[in-house]
């Protein structure tokens, strides 16, 4: 071997000049396709690879938190309790879409769709923890784990001795998530569901149009601030794991799903505390850009379909044309320059009156257009909008598609499922989240974890199966 | 039935019964949108909300300091 | 509770749904004779109305009437010139019937039909795979069937 300083220049592979190292880089596009290599990812490292969780979550909220990890690579013990599952595996959009088994006990009971990506690549254990063998089973499987993360009523865990104070006296390491409704305080005691969390922090009061156009609070149709505080508390973890990574100590998070909904309500409060204004809703304008907002067209891109969500609804597109300049394009566009000559600072435009001037004339001149249309007279000339896409046309799309946001994955249970996890939360180029099932049977690795992790004997385990304490 | 002599907004009055009636000229102004009868919330010193200062906000209108003019005010029809 | 009119000309009543009259001004046909009548609903109460308007066409049809001196016999949403469509009517599967499928869009085998047969170990452990030859073959057999025929795609 030759040292690479003692080769001539013109000998050395490579480029001889910045100029052809440059002209010889790959362009961006390939390069992001190379480097996080959508559908590749089992073939590359996991971040959280040795960390173990335990999982004593329900519904949406708590499990999503963990399952992030567990798409990054933490092993995961789900906890059900025996026979009943996660209550959450018992719904499913209008009671019919479920995928089997369940548990062979219960032959016609299946998993409602409605839980899909909030239990990703866990294992599935059964313990009943008011039982006195459960005591023993859960310290052992503190004493080898990194952290769990529960989500029962406040001094739940306390009562049957598994909470942080007993836990952190076995394992000082520990890292302890309690996740649920209002946490302590006032309203201890009060459970949560996704639409309190949406109702009590406020943002309920903000969503929707405004009162003056017949509108009334809203609330997003999916359960937004389930998913959104399971990944704040993903985020609270990933930080004690690294502040136990230079201290040695846990920690004990307390992760109140209804003050997290409060996060994303932006500047309610601030502005509630200078001035006492109380923030109304602003549907699907914008408060402080405009035009920046969603507008309904006249014809539906599909007028013949037999299905209304179709025909009806694929109406509304996005416009984007707030600064000067492109304000103007648009009122060229739709042929109100005066709307323009009176508009031209965007502090005028954003004032409520004239955005109902300005979008009511966009929606005037879209009255005979339909979606599609409008996206492309406005793409054409520069501005920014986009058609509000329903998951038909998100399953067309070639873009979700490339970037494997949305996928057909043969899931090992349960077969062929369109789903959304993994890359959908960020890419990875290193340690890509990965999934390897969406979840399992109510039960599916008592054997894995009791025997094989735990190693109680095989009589044991019969037995306390029969006993339904497993 | 309603009694038809009544306008709109004199018929919407009587509908939205305040929960308690104060000095404020507000009372006379078309944009103010006061506290319903009982109600629980809000707290207990504000008398309404003006829909106009900030519109689309709601500008409180607290009890205490008696509004006895101003900018916005609109009398109603 | 909504507000109703009740149309003496054919004694049908009228349902108004307070989503869509809460507040609100303009002519209501009737589902029955369609008559049209003028009101004016302000915070759910009626204000002004029901009117007759002879001759002028309605804006809105009632989403539901029905006629409780002759049988209760029902103006079900979605008749033609009488009441208006409800698009989100259910479907015949959420009156009792579980919509199985064994096959999703693209044609591949989905676990989604009942009972399914046993496969669970001791303390209700459970392989890893799900293996559709071995555990359903009659699926498998269709699978192979549609294979043929083209109908399993990528997407």
């Amino acid at each position: 071997m030759e040292r690479i300083e003692r080769i001539p220049m013109e000998e050395q592979s490579g480029p001889r000049s910045r100029e052809e190292l440059e002209a010889n880089k790959m362009p961006y596009e390939e390069f992001c396709r190379k480097l996080f290599d959508v559908g590749n990812e089992f073939s590359k490292p996991q971040a959280l690879k040795g960390i173990r969780w335990l999982s004593c979550t329900m519904y949406i909220f708590t499990p999503h938190m963990v399952s992030n990890l567990a798409e990054l690579g933490a092993e995961v013990i789900k906890i059900e309790f025996p026979r009943l599952a996660d209550p959450m595996k018992h719904t499913s959009p209008f009671n019919e879409a479920y995928v089997y088994p369940l548990h062979d006990d219960r032959p016609l009971s299946g998993q409602g769709l409605g839980v899909i990506n909030a239990n990703v690549n866990k294992y599935f254990i059964t313990l009943d923890y008011h039982r006195p063998e459960a005591i023993e089973v859960m310290y052992r499987l503190v004493k080898m784990s990194d952290g769990l993360t529960e989500c029962y009523r406040p001094g739940t865990f306390d009562k049957w001795k598994i909470s942080y104070r007993y836990l952190m006296e076995i394992n000082p390491r520990f890292i302890y998530v309690w996740g649920g409704g209002f946490g302590y305080g006032p309203k201890v005691f009060g459970g949560s569901y996704d639409i309190l969390g949406q109702a009590h922090a406020g943002l309920a009061s903000i969503t929707g149009f405004h009162e003056d156009f017949g509108g009334f609070p809203v609330k997003h149709t999916n359960w937004v601030i389930d998913w959104y505080s399971g990944t704040l508390g993903t985020a609270g973890i990933l930080a004690a794991l690294y502040w136990r990574e230079k201290t040695g100590l846990g920690t004990m998070i307390e992760f109140s799903q209804v003050m997290c909904a409060a996060r994303c309500i932006g500047y309610t409060w601030p502005l509630y505390g200078k001035w006492g204004i109380v923030r109304q809703r602003w549907g699907n304008w914008d408060t402080l850009l405009c035009v920046h907002g969603i507008i309904c067209c006249g014809k539906s891109d599909y007028p013949d379909s037999k299905n209304p969500q179709l025909r009806d609804e694929a109406r509304y597109v996005m416009i984007s044309a707030f600064k000067d300049e492109d304000f103007k394009e648009l009122c060229k566009i739709i042929n109100r320059m005066d709307l323009y000559e009176k508009y031209q600072k965007h502090k005028d435009r954003v004032e409520a009156t004239a955005q109902i001037e300005i979008y009511n004339a966009l929606e005037e001149w879209a009255r005979d257009k339909s979606r599609s249309e409008v996206t492309k007279i406005l793409t054409e000339a520069g501005l920014l909008a986009m058609p509000v896409l329903n998951d038909k046309e998100i399953y067309e799309s070639p873009h979700f598609r490339a970037r494997g946001t949305i996928r057909w994955q043969a899931d090992p249970s349960y077969g062929d499922i369109l789903v959304h996890s993994t890359y959908s939360a960020g890419l990875l180029s290193k340690t890509p989240r990965r999934k390897y099932w969406d979840a399992r049977p109510v039960g599916a690795d008592n054997l894995r974890i009791y025997r094989e992790l735990l190693g109680y004997p095989m009589s044991t385990i019969k037995e306390w199966y029969a006993k339904g304490i497993i | 039935m309603a009694d038809k002599t009544l306008s709109p907004v004199k018929f919407l009055e009587q509908i939205l019964e305040p929960e308690k009636k104060t000095d404020h000229i507000c009372w006379q102004c078309k944009y103010f949108k006061w506290v319903l009868k009982g109600s629980k919330l809000p707290p207990a010193d504000i008398i309404g909300w003006c829909k106009k200062i900030h519109w689309p906000f709601y500008w409180v209108v607290p009890e205490k300091y008696v509004i006895k003019e101003c900018y916005a005010y609109e009398p109603k029809e | 509770m909504c507000d109703i009119i009740w149309c003496k000309k054919c004694d049908t009543v009228n349902y108004l749904d307070p989503f869509n009259f809460w507040n609100w001004e303009g002519k209501i046909g009737c589902a029955g004779c369609g008559t049209v009548y003028y009101i004016h609903m302000i915070n759910g109460y009626m204000y002004r109305g029901p009117e007759e308007r002879p001759g002028e066409t309605p804006d809105i049809l009632p989403l539901y009437a029905d006629q409780p001196n002759n049988g209760y016999e029902k103006f079900l949403p979605g008749i033609p010139g009488k009441t208006r469509p409800y698009n989100c009517l259910p479907r015949e599967i959420y009156l009792g019937r579980a919509d199985y499928r064994k096959f999703s869009i693209r044609g591949r085998p989905v676990r989604g039909w009942a009972p399914q047969p046993k496969s669970t170990g001791p303390a209700g452990s459970h392989p890893f795979i799900w293996q559709v030859e071995k555990h359903s073959p009659e699926v498998w057999q269709e699978f192979i069937e549609k294979k043929k025929k083209g109908e399993v795609k990528d997407w």
